[in-house]
Parts: C-alpha cells; sequence; structure tokens
C-alpha cells in the first residue's frame, strides 16, 4: 500500500491497517528476537573457543614464572615485582582451597542425589534423654552448593585474570618497562577505575542477596520439594522437567493443567483489561481536568491526589470489607431501595467478581495515571496546537494528531511497566476477592486467582515448592518476552528523538 | 566534579541497600557422632511434674528460648520463673518469645536451628513436624499419658510414638448464642436457633467459607476423616453412605435457603462484633474468642454443643472440627534434656489449672478437667460437649482447607440449587477428590 493509498483510507480502515501490520509484524519480531539470541549464543562460544587459545599460547611462550602462575597463583606477577597483587592472587587461591576443603565439598559432593543419610536419634554419654542428630538436609545442601559453584566461577575468573596478568608482565619487562606500583594503581581507582570503586560492592551485595537467592530458586522448580519432601525429615531430590510437564499435561485433564491454563487466561485478560482501562479512564479524566475553562484545577488534582494518599492496601481492605454480604455497599443499597439487598459481589458468580476486581482497580489506579499524564499534557508545545488552530484543525484532530502520539510516545514504556505490573498485581487480587469464588474444578485456587497469587497459595497453602517455582519461572518467561517484543516495537525504541 | 562522586557514592549505596530487600538469617547445622544409637527410653520417676536432677544429665547453665502466644506470654514468664524455682540447684537463662501458634509449625521449618526450644501449637502442624523431622520424641511417655486424656495422648501419637506434651483440650469452636433471643431449648436443633434468630430479626453467623469450620457439612453428612495414607500426605476418609450424605448437604442447603437473610456466611470476627451491635443473635466461634464474646453479651451469653439437623425426619448432630494444643521440644535444641523436662512442667497439672484459670483455656490434664474452673464454666462445658462429636484435628493433609472452604461456599451461594440431587453428589465427590489431591 503506498503512502496516498494510505491516506484516502477512513479512521477505521486505517486502525485495520495499522492492526493487521502489527499483527503480522509479531513473527519477524520473534524472528528476530530469537536471531539476537542465535547470535548471542555464538559469539559467546567463539568468545570461548579464543580464550581456549590464548590460554596455550600464553603457556608456550610464558617463561617459566609465566608458566609457573598455571599452578600457583601471582607467581608470575610476584617473579616481575608486582607484589601486592601477585599476593592477592595467591591468597585468593589459598582461600579457595579451604572453602572447597573444609566447607564446600561436604555440600558440593551430595549435590547430584541432594544428600542421603536421614537424622536419627542418639542418647549421649551422661545423659538419660535422646537428642536428634541431623542427617542430610537437602536445602542446605542445594543452597551451599549453588554459594560454592558461584565461588568457583569467580576463582576462575581470577584464575584467568592472573594468567593474562602475569603475561602482561612478562612483556612489560621483555620491553624494559616497570610494573606501576601499589600507590599508582590505587590512585587509578580513584580515577580512571572509578566505577570500579563503587560498583564492586554493591554488585557484589546484589550477587549475594538477590542472583545467589534467584539461582537457588529456579533449581528449586527442578527438584521434588513439596509437602512430601520436607527436609530434614525426608530429603528431595531432583526430579528433571517433571513440575513443568505436570502443568502442560492437558492430555490426562489434570487438575493442574487445567488450573494453569485457566489462570494464565484469566491473567493475561485481567493484565490486558486493567492496563487499558486504567490507561483510557485516567487519560479522559486528565485531558478534562486539564481543559482550558475548566475551573479550580488544582483542586480536582489533589481530590484524585488523595486517594494516592491511602495506601494501597488498605483501600483494598476497606473495599473488600465493604463489598461483603453484609458490608457498606449492600447496606447502602438496601436503605435506597427499601428492600434488603443481600449481592454477593464477591463469592458467587465469576463474571461479577471478576468486574468488581477490575472496576476496583480503576480506583486503586486511575490517580497514578491522572498524575503522569496531568505532567505530560502539560509539557505539550502550545505553539503545537496553536498552529494546528491557524491550519483550522478540529479539536478532535488536534488531539488524534498532537495529543494522542505525543502522550502513547512517551508513555509506552510506562504501559509496558504497567502491563507487567498487573500480571503480577497481586495486592488487588489477594486482598481484594482471596482468590474466590472459589471453586472445585481447580487445584488449590479460585476464578480470580491469577498465576502470582496460585503460586502463594502453593507456597504458603499447600507447600508445593517445586511446582510454584516451575510456575514463578514460566510467569517470567512470559512477562519477559512480552515487554522485549513490545518495547522493541514501538516509537519510543525506534525513534528516540521524535519529539525532543 | 566533586558533587557528582558524591552523588555517585550514594546512587551505589542505595543499590547496596536495595540488594538486602527480603534477606533472611542464616541457617548452619551441626552434627556429632560420638553416641549410641537411642533405642528404649527407660520410664522415668516423675512427681507433680518434677523430675530427678539425674535427668538434666551434665547440662548446666542452660540457655532456652521458648516460644508462647501473644495472650500467654506473661503467665508463661510467670511459669517459667517457678520452673527456675523448683530447680534451684541448676541456673537457666530461659528467654519467653511471643510467637503465634498458627505458624510455629512453619517457623521451625523456616530454621530449626534458631526456633525456640521449647513451643506451643495446634494439634492440625503435628504431622508436618513430624514429616519433617524437627519434633523430638516425649521422653516422659508414662507420665504424660497417666495425666492426660487418652484422645489427647492418642492425637499426638504417630507411628506409635507421642511426639507432644497435651497443653490444652479446647481447640474447637461451638454455638455461642445471646439468651435473651435463643432458649436453651432452641438450640438443640439448627432450626430451632435459625428460627428464633429470624423472628428476632437477628442474624445467625457461620464462616463457611473458611474450610476449619466448613468442614463440618462433610463430617456431619458421613465423610469424615481418618488419618492420612501411608504416603503420610494422602487424607483417608471413613466408609460412609453417599446418598445419605447427599441427603445431609441438600438438607443443609435448603435449610441455609430457607433462612436466607439470617443464615449468614461471614468472617468469625463478625460474630463478636454482631453481639456488640445487637445484629447478630447466635453463631458458631471457638474457644479462643470466648472472652470477646463474653464481654459483648454480659450475662446474655449463652454457650452449648453444635446443634442437630434434621435430615429426612432424623436429627443429626453436627460434627466439628476439634483440636488439640500441644507442646513440643525442638528437636535441633542445644539441650534436650532441659527442654524436656521444661515442656513437661509447662503441660503439668498446677500450669494447666493456672491456665484454665487466667486464660480460660480448656485443660487436657485429668485432675484440671474435674476442678470447679471448668465445670462451672458455659463455654468450656460446651467445648467438652462438643469434643464428643468430633474428629480430631491431626493428620490433616495440607490440600484438606481449600476444598471444604469450597464446599461451604457453594451451598451458602445464592445460585447453589439446593434441591439439584447429581450437582449436591458431583460437588461432594470433587471435594473428596481435590482433598486427596487425585486427578
Amino acid at each position: 500500500m503506498t503512502y496516498v493509498e494510505y491516506k484516502q483510507l477512513n479512521p477505521f480502515q486505517r486502525f485495520a491497517h495499522n492492526f493487521k501490520k502489527f499483527i503480522v509484524s509479531i513473527p519477524n519480531a520473534l524472528a528476530r528476537f530469537f536471531k539476537t539470541i542465535g547470535r548471542g549464543i555464538v559469539n559467546f562460544f567463539k568468545a570461548i573457543g579464543k580464550g581456549f587459545k590464548n590460554y596455550g599460547v600464553t603457556f608456550t611462550k610464558g617463561d617459566w614464572a609465566t608458566k609457573l602462575s598455571y599452578l600457583i597463583f601471582g607467581i608470575g606477577d610476584i617473579h616481575k615485582g608486582k607484589y601486592y597483587k601477585g599476593i592477592l592472587y595467591f591468597l585468593s587461591e589459598v582461600f579457595y582451597i579451604l572453602y572447597m576443603v573444609f566447607f564446600g565439598w561436604t555440600f558440593l559432593s551430595k549435590f547430584d542425589t541432594l544428600g542421603t543419610v536421614k537424622t536419627r536419634e542418639v542418647i549421649d554419654p551422661g545423659q538419660i534423654i535422646a537428642r536428634k542428630v541431623y542427617g542430610d538436609n537437602s536445602m542446605l545442601i542445594l543452597l551451599y552448593s549453588v554459594l560454592s559453584i558461584v565461588i568457583t566461577v569467580i576463582i576462575f575468573a581470577i584464575y584467568i585474570s592472573n594468567i593474562k596478568d602475569a603475561y602482561r608482565h612478562q612483556i612489560m619487562r621483555a620491553n624494559g618497562q616497570k610494573p606501576t606500583s601499589l600507590k599508582t594503581d590505587a590512585k587509578e581507582f580513584l580515577d580512571g577505575k572509578y566505577h570500579v570503586t563503587l560498583l564492586s560492592f554493591p554488585v557484589l551485595m546484589i550477587g549475594i542477596f538477590n542472583v545467589l537467592p534467584l539461582i537457588f530458586m529456579i533449581l528449586i522448580a527442578f527438584t521434588s520439594y513439596d509437602k512430601t519432601h520436607l527436609p530434614p525429615g525426608t530429603l528431595f531430590t531432583w526430579v528433571g522437567f517433571d513440575n513443568f510437564s505436570s502443568l502442560f499435561d492437558v492430555v490426562n485433564n489434570s487438575k493442574k493443567a487445567t488450573t494453569f491454563l485457566e489462570l494464565t487466561k484469566w491473567t493475561l485478560l485481567w493484565a490486558v483489561i486493567a492496563t487499558f482501562t486504567n490507561y483510557i479512564l485516567g487519560m479522559v479524566v486528565a485531558l478534562m481536568i486539564n481543559k482550558k475553562g475548566i475551573k479550580f484545577k488544582g483542586l480536582w488534582r489533589t481530590l484524585f491526589v488523595i486517594a494516592i494518599a491511602v495506601p494501597q492496601f488498605v483501600s483494598l481492605l476497606l473495599m473488600n470489607q465493604m463489598l461483603q454480604s453484609n458490608g457498606a455497599i449492600n447496606v447502602l443499597l438496601s436503605h435506597l431501595t427499601g428492600s434488603n439487598v443481600e449481592i454477593q459481589w464477591l463469592n458467587s458468580s465469576v463474571f461479577m467478581a471478576r468486574a468488581t476486581v477490575v472496576i476496583v482497580n480503576l480506583w486503586v489506579g486511575i490517580p497514578y495515571t491522572i498524575l503522569s499524564m496531568s505532567g505530560i499534557l502539560m509539557n505539550i508545545p502550545e505553539d503545537l496546537y496553536e498552529s494546528a488552530r491557524i491550519d483550522g484543525a478540529s479539536p478532535f484532530k488536534t488531539f488524534t494528531k498532537i495529543t494522542l502520539p505525543y502522550m502513547i510516545f512517551v508513555t509506552t514504556p510506562q504501559l509496558i511497566t504497567q502491563f507487567v505490573g498487573n500480571i503480577n498485581n497481586f495486592n488487588v487480587i489477594y486482598l481484594l476477592t482471596g482468590g474466590g469464588p472459589s471453586t472445585e474444578n481447580f487445584y488449590q485456587a479460585g476464578y480470580t486467582d491469577i498465576l502470582v497469587t496460585w503460586l502463594f497459595n502453593l507456597t504458603i497453602g499447600s507447600q508445593d515448592y517445586g511446582l510454584a517455582a516451575a510456575i514463578g519461572i514460566l510467569v517470567f518467561i512470559v512477562c519477559a518476552t512480552l515487554s522485549l517484543i513490545i518495547y522493541n516495537n514501538s516509537k519510543s525504541m525506534k525513534d528516540e528523538e521524535a519529539f525532543s | 566534579m566533586k558533587m557528582k562522586r558524591i552523588l555517585a557514592v550514594l546512587l551505589a549505596g542505595m543499590m547496596t541497600a536495595t540488594a538486602f530487600a527480603g534477606c533472611g538469617g542464616d541457617t548452619s547445622s551441626a552434627a556429632s557422632d560420638n553416641a549410641s544409637d537411642a533405642s528404649s527410653s527407660t520410664e522415668l520417676q516423675v512427681k507433680d511434674s518434677i523430675v530427678d536432677y539425674s535427668y538434666f544429665g551434665d547440662e548446666d547453665n542452660v540457655t532456652l528460648k521458648v516460644w508462647a502466644p501473644d495472650k500467654a506470654v506473661n503467665l508463661v514468664k510467670q511459669q517459667v520463673e517457678d520452673f527456675k524455682k523448683a530447680y534451684s540447684e541448676k541456673t537457666f537463662n530461659i528467654d519467653v518469645v511471643a510467637q503465634g501458634e498458627s505458624d510455629a509449625a512453619t517457623q521451625i521449618l523456616n530454621d530449626a536451628s534458631v526456633a525456640a526450644d521449647v513451643f506451643s501449637f495446634p494439634s492440625d502442624q503435628l504431622n508436618k513436624l513430624v514429616d519433617a523431622d524437627v519434633i523430638a520424641k516425649v521422653a516422659f511417655v508414662d507420665t504424660v499419658k497417666d495425666e492426660n486424656s487418652a484422645d489427647t495422648v492418642t492425637a499426638g501419637t504417630i507411628k506409635d510414638t507421642l511426639y507432644a506434651y497435651p497443653e490444652t483440650n479446647d481447640n474447637g469452636y461451638y454455638l455461642v448464642y445471646d439468651n435473651s433471643v435463643v432458649t436453651a431449648d432452641d438450640v438443640k436443633t439448627l432450626e430451632g436457633t435459625l428460627e428464633a434468630c429470624k423472628k428476632a430479626g437477628k442474624k445467625f453467623i457461620m464462616d463457611c467459607g473458611d474450610g476449619f469450620y466448613a468442614c463440618t457439612f462433610a463430617f456431619t453428612a458421613g465423610a469424615k476423616i481418618d488419618g492420612l495414607e501411608e504416603d503420610g500426605e494422602t487424607q483417608k476418609f471413613v466408609d460412609y453412605d453417599e446418598d445419605e450424605a447427599v441427603d445431609t448437604l441438600m438438607a443443609f442447603a435448603k435449610l441455609i435457603k430457607d433462612y436466607k437473610g439470617t443464615f449468614q456466611s461471614l468472617n468469625v470476627k463478625q460474630v463478636a462484633s454482631g453481639f456488640s451491635s445487637g445484629t447478630c443473635a447466635a453463631g458458631v466461634d471457638g474457644s479462643w474468642d470466648t472472652e470477646v464474646n463474653k464481654t459483648a453479651l454480659g450475662d446474655k451469653f449463652g454457650a452449648a454443643k453444635l446443634p442437630t439437623i434434621n435430615v429426612n425426619g432424623t436429627d443429626k448432630q453436627l460434627v466439628s472440627m476439634f483440636g488439640y494444643k500441644y507442646i513440643g521440644v525442638n528437636g535441633s535444641s542445644k539441650y534436650p534434656a532441659t527442654s524436656q523436662i521444661l515442656a513437661l512442667y509447662l503441660s503439668g497439672e498446677k500450669c494447666q489449672k493456672e491456665r484454665a484459670e487466667q486464660l480460660g483455656w480448656g485443660p487436657s490434664n485429668l485432675k484440671v478437667q474435674e476442678d470447679s474452673v471448668v465445670t462451672e464454666s458455659a463455654a468450656l462445658q460446651a467445648i467438652k460437649e462438643q469434643s464428643e462429636n468430633a474428629c480430631v484435628q491431626v493428620n490433616i493433609s495440607s490440600t484438606f482447607w481449600s476444598p471444604m472452604g469450597n464446599l461451604g461456599n457453594k451451598l451458602v451461594a445464592d445460585a447453589w440449587d439446593a434441591s439439584d440431587k447429581d450437582a449436591t453428589k458431583k460437588l461432594l465427590q470433587d471435594t473428596i477428590s481435590n482433598v486427596r489431591d487425585e486427578g
């Protein structure tokens, strides 16, 4: 379709055309996505290959000290006069060996089975009352094995850098250069390598407190850790993809698979509806407030922002109480109609409960949209509107041609965050309905449960830790793919300079 | 340049701080093996919950942590002081910490090595604790068996081993009512109770969405629980007549429909607030709320066992869930002997009597049960009578609660057709199979 043809279409046809274009572009976007990943993998292996080559080459070219560095960390550096660095390298090797011998290996050696020795009771000499002696604990084995593996990877990196450093200093000596002193190096950390000084501690902490637990949790998805395998009494072990396959076991009509399928559908539906209702209605209210001629703008904005001032969970719990069958809303309706109204908002009809959740979510969500939209609206250059007026554009035209494109451009990243946030919107669902209305057709879930609240029920209620971890991974995959595709296709990404 | 650096340092600091979000304590476990395997424990001499010093072995300068529910902390502290006096030759450093009973087991399972040495917990958590092997066996079995009611001992026994010291015999619910509206004669039947409430225009409240209360429907219908299967997790049920069970459930649904507006499924907290606001005349509530309900009703407080329901002409007694509370000893305690001796003391006659007097907890100790504290309390009598028509809350599968809550929700829902026999049958079958995690 040429530009001229496009211009002759009416708005609906244009929308249809653009929509079709978007749908058609999805396979391409996916292909590009996987191509990028594929390229990444290829580059990764190429880098490894290069690493091995360098490893060999350095060994043949190195002098005796460099060669010895392949076994004992830091010898090369010490030989070339770079004492402090050599000693640090050496200490790291000593630390690693001590750590492995006295701690790491006891856990790592059981990593394949996650433990076999069970708990027993003994009576110590001199005692009458028995005490328990704990055997293996699968969870601790898994945890410390992950720690040991991460430490091993870090030490390996240090090992490689030790060899490179030894060779670098060998070449420097051959060229008649002297290694830099400790003082110069330390100064470098406040100047050229300032980013290292700043970031090393945060990165270390994020590694220990965020990345390590993450790896641990991901591994749990591949174990049989559930209510029948609670360490230290009963040990759990690796089960491969069993937890995942039980979620996709639609063929046998298993309850877990049905639940997963139905909840995924509702989760996505919920995320789309919740995101767009908040976005559109928030935008409408913001536009109304921002319109020329509206009086007391500050007052209206403040009124809406007050809703934010009440913590979200408080509003939700209050709403939950108000929507009970004897709650404020039914009482109010009873007084208004004069008859006894007892509508079961949250725990009878599926449609009613879901609709109620969406509407209550408007209450907690719209103020935020209004807040950000007002800011954006006030930022649109006035001269754009002025020239549009001079050209004789109708208010509707100005909205679709200036306001809307500008808003969508600025807010696409925010929309994505909100969409992902809604997929994982634990608060609204859990505090408002608790998953109800309940059903006998789902496993540990109700009709308004989304995947995260189901995950919560599985861990807190029925202790299916492995299953819950598997669901967590799947939710992550869904969120990550969707956000990447949408963001990479958005104008804000492709044309960063458009409105600057 | 300098400003920039300071800013950068601040940012880096914040990034570090976020890294700590959600970090917990560390775990460690130690095991030494120079000891003999425990085979049979020799029986021990106990008098008034006090044992001979030899049972301490070589433990002295003992540091212990005790978990007690919020309401009981002060009393337990007092009792710990008495314990120290009773064993004045030893030095103790015992710390009493408030910890809700309902998640005591979860806390112990999280990390047994930093949890309390002696803790109280409700009976439904026992199999979890035993499965995970974090609770120690009772060392003074014969004493506990002699002094406590047989039911509490049986419920504390798993595979012929007694794992916990019985503490109370009251963890259940009963009918609490406003005796100015509902008479002692009315509360004998559910129909009578509801009729009296309806006449007065007041509510009858039962929390049907909570499996703990809603299982009454299934139990009364005949589908009573009967421990766990061999796998230690799947719930077993006694054999029951399905037609009769379906009839019972339909009778419940019909009654609820007939008294719509009077019979209300609301959170159990609404019972007490309904009493104080005068909108509620009767409700199903538990021993833990006895004091609140008494305050709300004052002289009008009435308590009785759950009523009967008329199914095809015969009156059937409502069967409830009934549990006990126990005192357990952490298996990984550094002072196993002292912990056992303290648990024995805290679950003894003297301590149980003090708790009955000061907290209104129904005792499991046989002597205290005969005491006037218990026999003169209407609530404790109601609890005792209801305990004879109840399933014991022990060996409950973790998949038990939500299907039972669903059963209750369905029966009280507006959309439920009380005369649909097939749907009721399917609901019952689905509930049982969900509890058993089949399919």
